[in-house]
């Protein structure tokens, strides 16, 4: 497991040792600041957008340092556009590697995706398809991402909307091969699977058998919204504005028995609920990690993945 | 299938993204033949509302003042004809203010524009690099002699923003989200906004303020800054100014 | 101005600046208009700018022929120059 061939490697740490194994976290959002500062031990990690921590300094960083005193951070990049044609911006690889230096993150992530093209900056997660070409060149970003950071990068799948004409593989068989050419890990994002496959009129049960689920380092967990398609049959968005589906919690449970206590992140990220709301959805997910650890430490994930 | 260049799937995305209209790019489909174009839409949705979004936070005086409705039309022109080109989302929105000026449905709120400018200036503040603001000692420490002579270091988030409007009240009542009364317009003033320390504020400048600060800011000393002030303005009171500028956190040291 | 009464009038504005300092240390309440008067402080919106990684649920709809008609508190901010009226759309 990623997380743990980092714990072993030795080096000067500012920030204490981090304890984000087996743990449930959140993702931190500055309005949510004072409600943790009063509790301890309020989830056992947090999250942060590294885009937001690209800033100079002022109240961003002051926060992220009072946060990281007390608690693991995991850092999770939005922007690096890996999945696109264009060549990786040196400056924001720069950027990127300057957070990983200065806040010691247990876990660093991105996505297989891209959002600039042409010098123009979509802010949104755009899809790829899969084919040799685009194999090629998403490995050699991550290449270039992990010798930046000098670490290895979990790399996470993306909710979908649509296909490609163009594609010659499936987005499990492309993961795969992604973390077999460069020696990444994953970030598995189980509702992004089941936003995914049913917009694909795919099973998420048969998406994560063909995932490569022991090089997974992390994983997601957030809401999501519906809507229709062309047809009238449903579309689901992947909006982070709403707690868990039962459903992804029920595709969690199995993740985790069988994967055992991967650190878990519950995402919200718009219509935020007060910070009671989103601890509960972290307490819930820490639950099942606990329930599944004792299988774990008895050697059940060795067991099936001998 | 279709041959493919390589960068044709992001060529054919980007083209549709941002235009008006239903346009989406023909290599794309939905699972066993199903259309695209909701598919698309998706895409095309969360790149909208995702910047217009963003524009909605970083300028919330601006967008209270003509109305939510209004913002988002307007913005939405925006995101069009100026799309973000920095990664950093924090960075967007420089051009907004003379977008403001140069938009048609606006011609009359000819103060709007540098609301939009102290709010983008407010932005900039927030997220500038850290610094201690000088202390008064470290001025009173220079010999008499050499006063006139001493420059300074700005501050990182110190900026300026000149009105010929009364844009500085219009802004902070309309960011306060209290109620607005009714404000003389005409009245021209200036803004500093400043972070010293961890909280920005925006301050109305006195009368020759704006141009002894920008001279300051410019690198010249403090006498050639102080006679350009009084040049503008014979009302100019140096030591107000001086007692203003280090208590607003202007600047981060003295140049050597 | 000569460069001996600038240096005068600087070394005299100083003076004057610490007292200044030093009142408005003792009684906040500064001459506002003199000084440099507060007019917003804190306030922090941090949320601005943000990133995140999420769909949007939220539509944006693009109607071909919105009548753009500012209808926020401009209306109540008439009573200076130039007038505020809302546009005949």
């Amino acid at each position: 497991m990623i997380g743990r061939n980092q714990s072993a490697v030795i080096s000067q740490r500012v920030f204490p040792a981090s304890r984000h194994e087996g743990r449930a976290g959140a993702g931190l959002k500055p309005e949510h600041l004072p409600a943790i500062l009063e509790q301890a031990n309020a989830v056992g990690f947090f999250e942060v957008h590294a885009e937001n921590y690209m800033g100079a300094g002022g109240p961003p960083h002051a926060a992220l340092t009072r946060i990281r005193n007390d608690y693991p951070v995991t850092l999770h990049g939005i922007c690096m556009s890996i999945g696109g044609p264009d060549a990786l911006d040196r400056d924001h690889l720069a950027r990127f590697r300057t957070l990983v230096e200065r806040y010691e993150p247990a876990l660093v992530s991105e996505h297989l995706a891209w959002s600039t093209h042409d010098n123009v900056f979509f802010n949104d997660l755009l899809p790829l398809p899969y084919t040799e070409r685009t194999l090629a060149r998403v490995a050699d970003h991550i290449d270039e991402v992990q010798e930046a950071i000098a670490r290895p990068l979990l790399l996470e799948n993306p909710s979908t909307y649509l296909q490609f004409e163009q594609s010659t593989m499936s987005e499990t068989d492309f993961i795969r091969e992604i973390a077999r050419r460069t020696g990444c890990g994953l970030l598995l994002d189980v509702n992004n699977v089941f936003v995914s496959s049913t917009n694909q009129h795919g099973s998420p049960m048969d998406y994560l058998m063909d995932f490569p689920l022991d090089h997974v380092g992390e994983i997601h967990l957030a809401g999501h919204a519906s809507r229709e398609d062309d047809e009238g049959e449903i579309l689901l968005i992947d909006s982070h504005d709403r707690p868990v589906a039962d459903p992804v919690w029920d595709l969690y449970d199995i993740v985790i028995r069988q994967c055992g206590p991967v650190p878990t992140l519950i995402e919200w990220d718009s219509e935020l609920p007060q910070w009671p709301v989103l601890k509960a959805e972290a307490d819930a997910a820490q639950a099942i990690l606990d329930r599944h650890a004792d299988n774990y430490l008895l050697g059940a994930r060795h067991a099936v993945h001998a | 299938m279709p041959s493919m260049h390589e960068a044709d799937y992001a060529e054919g995305f980007a083209a549709n993204l941002l235009q008006a209209g239903q346009g989406k790019p023909d290599f794309v489909v939905g699972p066993n033949g199903k259309g695209a174009d909701t598919r698309f839409g998706v895409y095309r949705n969360n790149v909208s509302v995702g910047l217009i979004n963003a524009l909605t936070g970083m300028f919330p005086a601006t967008r209270r003042i003509v109305g939510e409705e209004f913002f988002r039309a307007m913005a939405r022109h925006y995101i069009r004809s100026h799309p973000p080109t920095s990664r950093l989302l924090v960075e967007y929105g420089r051009d907004l203010a003379a977008f403001i000026s140069g938009f048609e449905p606006l011609a009359e709120m000819k103060w709007l524009a540098d609301v939009a400018a102290i709010e983008r200036a407010w932005l900039d503040a927030y997220h500038a690099a850290d610094a201690a603001p000088l202390a008064m000692e470290s001025l009173t420490a220079i010999a008499e002699d050499k006063l006139a002579d001493t420059r300074f270091v700005p501050h990182p988030a110190a900026r300026l923003v000149r009105s010929h409007h009364a844009a500085v009240t219009i802004f902070s009542a309309n960011r306060l989200e209290r109620e607005v009364g009714a404000i003389d317009v005409g009245t021209a003033e200036d803004a500093l906004i400043a972070r010293p320390h961890l909280e920005v504020s925006v301050r109305t400048l006195p009368t020759g303020g704006a141009k002894f600060l920008q001279s300051l800011f410019d690198g010249h000393p403090l006498g050639v800054a102080a006679e350009t002030a009084l040049a503008e303005c014979p009302a100019f009171d140096l030591g107000a100014n001086i007692a203003g500028m280090i208590e607003a956190g202007a600047f981060a040291g003295i140049r050597q | 101005m000569n460069t001996k009464t600038t240096a005068t009038l600087v070394a005299g504005a100083l003076a004057a600046a610490v007292s200044m300092a030093a009142a408005t240390m003792t009684a906040h309440a500064a001459d506002q208009e003199k000084c440099y008067g507060v007019s917003l402080a804190g306030q922090n919106d941090c949320a601005a700018g943000a990133h995140s990684c999420q769909g949007q649920s939220t539509m944006d709809y693009d109607p071909a022929s919105f009548k753009l008609v500012p209808a926020g508190t401009c209306l109540s901010m008439k009573d200076g120059k130039p007038s505020l009226e809302p546009m005949n759309g």
